[in-house]
């Protein structure tokens, strides 16, 4: 798995599907990195980055039911996979293991 | 609420559907109006839907778009990379048959792309006119000796007469060259040149010539006043400034100042007007020589008509107007030709219009396409007959899975590789060439690198060759059947066996009529090149008659003559190497009134057959110390003597206008227009002294010329301080009457050499095909005892067949093409089976020492190679 990697937005957005579970729509994710991130997200970067994470096989999706709000158009609802739970995990590991070498001291120091 | 009710601009939404995949539109839109509704709560409407636009807009990303009908797009662009890799591979582990095929296709399309850049020129001939639709050029029809005959010089004074008398013409412009040789002085600089042209004001807002300095429609208004070239501006006043200053001309002995009023951008090479500098009729007129002879057919006539006129209209009144102001009997008519005709399609037969140049540009094109295509043929020919070797790639990949399309994609791919291969190396060819090409046919071309047009051409054009000749190919290749394949059953290449012969008896077919061409070419040029000229070329030189010079002229004659430097000098009106002037109305006794025939005018002063070595049939050569009377003598040649039908031709009288000239001797016939025609009739009329403009000098053969240049160049200083030492020996002169036809002569050779050296590289490729698929059978011969003969016998035969078959089929057509050209001259080879022999027995000799080369190698190799491996 040498070559796998995630960018930071798609980190982002893989953790706000596997966050918000049942309710993981591309609208919803850009509003919820909007609202936690103060952070201006473009709608298109979040669908395409959707895409790209499907085709990777971190998520995958499946058509909602009806609504009656937004025109009456369907909402595709993401679930992480395992691979992209383990991909999650690993690159938080890693990045432990880099804070854990960085001296308390210089922490305390700021 | 309220907020439902507002809707997000629908455009924005169909816009969206458009270039989004069907499968993704729907959550997309839902989110985009889910946004909408929000923002239409904390923004409000305007700025909610400027919002929406936005946000919608920013999903036309390749992200999404590429989404596309995802399976089908991303497969063959995924696969053609390693198409490109299977085709490089190919192409190096094949290196002989990669390099028939490039090599052979580069020949091709670097004679191709060198003939469409010349056809490419010849078509843009004085295209570039911004009123180019609506002018015309004036010609005249006449019906002599019962075919309609059209010439396009006109008289003087049709142009005026247009424009005063026709309302539907704009304006009109004579234009004259008259060839006579003008003394130019500017300062110190003093040049000799004939490249001058009258015309009239209106000329330069007619064409699209632009001027450096000076108005185009006030220039050439003022009879003095002239306009040069950008280049002779320069030849005359170097780098000073030349706009405004004063150059005097001087012509027979007369001098005249003029101001230059403009200085006209250098002529593009694509034109078919040529000159140096402009005078204004006015001119002329105001030293009065005004011409308002209506028989005195001398300029070209150029018509621009009023928008929205048709010419058509104007030919049927037009056509009158020399019966209205000549004598009422005559059947001349004026009709108007466009000017953009006039390069291309200028042929007249019988007073329509019959081709002209467009003709050989035709073939030219034609020949062009002939060889890309028998490049092409290289390539189908050699990529079916080594179908066996690519049919287990195909069948594993039919096996893994691969579509015929697929397949068909990837052998178009490997023939497109090739293609813009061969089309680079003939770009780099191509562009090394031009120069020396341009030299050869005398056209200045170039190559057109900053054009996006060019680049778009050149790409797409091999990018075609690429596809036509893979279609084929890949077609027949994608078709294997797996099953067959694998199993090891050969495939049957007998039915394309046809196919392959046909495209080589094609190839080859051409080549024997290129062969035909050159052989007959050759053999006309040496025919004409050894005509009796019927006259003594060597030690004749002749230079202009300068105005002191003829002032001079019996003490000139005298000095060279009496230092020995000359043995005979003769004063003419035009170099012999010239025709001068021609009539149809000369008059003598027992002439027919309908006859029309043309007989040539030449002036000379005496000794005219002595100076130029000519043989005297009957009677003496003019004299006029010994006869005066000789003032109105004239010589006739023989042509003469059959056209006039005199029984005794010395002391016959020749009318010519006014002048009554007695014959006082009669010629052997000499070359004095074009070698390749007919010898016309002439009459050499005696002492007309403001006719003569040249001086032809028979230099004594005991002595070498550059003692009597010397001798003749201080001589001429004697007499004329003023012009520069300018003298032409006549055998050079002459054989520049050959360069066209030799630059015909190198273009044949060269185009049929590439021709047959394509054609001979495809012949390799499949006889070495032939011989690697037959090497077991070639070994099983010899192991049954065959001898080597017999087996390279079984092989040529093979492979020669389609060669005969080609010779047989096309030289009839060879036959009848060199025919159709040989026409075009009076003076010709008669065409005979031994050209076609001869062209056969190259074509042959070529295909045997191609194929025997690889077949002897085959029939001498040991068998045991052959056969031990199976």
């Amino acid at each position: 798995m040498a070559k796998e990697y995630l960018g930071e937005f798609e980190e982002l957005v893989l953790m706000m599907v596997a966050a918000l579970q049942e309710d993981a729509y591309g609208a919803a994710i850009a509003d919820e990195i909007e609202t936690r991130l103060k952070r201006e997200v473009n709608l298109s970067a979040v669908h395409v980055t959707l895409y790209r994470l499907e085709d990777k096989g971190y998520i995958r999706s499946k058509m909602g039911g009806e609504t009656n709000e937004r025109g009456g158009r369907r909402k595709r609802i993401y679930t992480i996979t395992s691979a992209g739970l383990a991909i999650l995990r690993t690159m938080r590991d890693a990045r432990l293991e880099i804070w854990k070498m960085i001296p308390q001291f210089k922490m305390s120091g700021i | 609420m309220s907020h439902n009710n507002v809707r997000p601009p629908q455009w924005v939404l169909r816009f969206l559907r458009w270039f989004c995949p069907d499968h993704l539109a729907e959550e997309i839109e839902g989110d985009l109006l889910q946004r909408f509704a929000r923002d239409v709560k904390t923004f409000g409407e305007r700025k909610a839907r400027r919002r929406f636009t936005w946000n919608a807009i920013r999903f036309l990303r390749p992200g999404i778009v590429l989404r596309n009908k995802l399976s089908i797009q991303l497969t063959p662009f995924y696969m053609l990379g390693n198409y490109f890799k299977v085709a490089s591979r190919v192409m190096l582990r094949n290196r002989l048959y990669s390099f028939i095929n490039v090599f052979g296709l580069t020949l091709g399309l670097t004679g191709a792309c060198l003939l469409f850049l010349w056809v490419g020129r010849e078509f843009s001939y004085d295209q570039f006119h911004a009123d180019k639709d609506r002018i015309y050029k004036a010609w005249n029809r006449e019906v002599q000796n019962g075919e309609i005959q059209c010439w396009s010089k006109t008289p003087r004074v049709l142009a005026p007469t247009l424009v005063q008398e026709y309302p539907a013409v704009e304006s009109a412009v004579s234009y004259a060259r008259y060839g006579s040789s003008q003394l130019f002085t500017a300062g110190e600089t003093r040049l000799i040149k004939n490249t001058g042209v009258y015309t009239d004001a209106q000329f330069l807002t007619m064409f699209s010539f632009p001027l450096l300095k000076g108005d185009p429609s006030k220039v050439l208004r003022e009879p003095n006043t002239m306009v040069v070239t950008e280049q002779f501006a320069r030849q005359l006043f170097g780098d000073r400034e030349a706009f405004g200053e004063t150059i005097s001309i001087e012509e027979s002995g007369y001098t005249f100042q003029f101001t230059v009023a403009g200085i006209l951008k250098d002529l593009p090479p694509n034109t078919d007007f040529y000159f140096d500098y402009l005078i204004p009729f006015s001119f002329l007129e105001s030293i009065g020589e005004k011409d308002t002879y209506w028989k005195n057919n001398s300029v070209e006539t150029y018509v621009k008509l009023r928008t929205g006129e048709s010419a058509d209209q104007l030919n049927e009144v037009v056509k009158d107007v020399a019966k209205k102001h000549s004598d009422k009997e005559t059947t001349r008519e004026i009709f108007l030709y466009p000017l953009t005709k006039m390069h291309l399609y200028a042929g007249f037969e019988n007073g329509v219009p019959a081709g002209g140049r467009i003709q050989i540009i035709r073939m030219l094109g034609l020949l062009g396409i002939c060889l890309i295509v028998i490049a092409c043929v290289n390539f189908v020919n050699l990529s079916t007959a080594r179908a066996q070797r690519r049919s287990k790639e195909v069948g594993i990949r039919k096996v893994t899975g691969a579509y015929r399309y697929s397949l068909i994609l990837q052998f178009l791919c490997e023939s497109v590789l090739i293609a813009l291969g061969a089309g680079l190396l003939s770009l780099i060819l191509v562009y090394l060439l031009l120069p020396s090409f341009s030299t050869l046919i005398r056209q200045p071309l170039t190559l057109d690198f900053f054009s996006p047009y060019f680049w778009t051409m050149a790409f797409s054009l091999t990018a075609f060759i690429g596809l036509a000749a893979g279609l084929y190919p890949a077609l027949y290749l994608s078709s294997f059947r797996p099953v067959r394949i694998l199993k090891g059953v050969a495939i049957t290449t007998g039915n394309r066996g046809w196919l392959r012969q046909s495209l080589v008896v094609f190839q080859f077919g051409f080549a024997v009529m290129l062969i035909v061409s050159v052989i007959v070419v050759s053999k006309q040029v040496r025919y004409v090149q050894h005509r009796e000229a019927g006259y003594n070329r060597e030690h004749l030189v002749y230079q202009p008659a300068t105005g002191s010079l003829q002032k001079n002229y019996s003490s000139y004659r005298n000095d060279l003559l009496s230092s020995g430097t000359a043995t005979s000098v003769t004063m003419t009106s035009a170099p012999i190497t010239e025709p001068w002037s021609n009539t149809t109305s000369l008059q003598w006794n027992g002439k027919d009134p309908a006859d029309r025939s043309v007989v040539e005018r030449f002036i000379a002063d005496e000794a005219f057959s002595k100076t130029a070595g000519l043989t005297m049939l009957q009677g003496r050569d003019l004299d006029l110390q010994q006869f005066p009377s000789d003032s109105s003598g004239a010589l006739i040649n023989e042509a003469a003597v059959k056209l006039m039908g005199f029984k005794e031709p010395v002391g016959e009288i020749i009318v010519d206008g006014n002048t009554e000239w007695h014959v006082v001797g009669v010629v052997k016939d000499f070359v004095i227009t074009s070698p390749h025609q007919k010898i016309k009739p002439l009459v050499v009329m005696g002492c007309q002294k403001n006719m003569f403009s040249t001086i032809h000098i028979r230099l004594s053969a005991a002595r070498t010329s550059q003692e009597n240049l010397k001798a003749l160049s201080s001589m001429f200083a004697k007499y004329d301080q003023s012009h520069p030492f300018e003298y032409h020996f006549v055998d050079e002169v002459y054989q520049r009457k050959f360069d066209g036809i030799r630059a015909t002569l190198t273009i044949t050779g060269i185009f049929s050499a590439l021709a047959i050296t394509i054609a001979a590289l495809g012949l390799l490729g499949l006889s070495i095909y032939v011989i690697e698929s037959r090497v077991k059978e070639i070994g099983i011969r010899k192991v049954l005892g065959g001898s080597v003969a017999g087996v390279v016998k079984l092989l040529c035969m093979h492979s020669l067949k389609p060669i005969f078959l080609a010779i047989v089929l096309f030289s009839p057509m060879a036959w009848l093409s060199m025919s159709w050209w040989l026409q075009s001259f009076d003076y010709r080879i008669a065409m005979n089976v031994w050209v076609i022999v001869s062209a056969a027995t190259v074509i042959l000799s070529v295909a045997m020492v191609t194929i025997v080369s690889q077949t002897l190698r085959a029939a001498n190799a040991n068998p045991v190679h052959s056969l031990r491996n199976e």
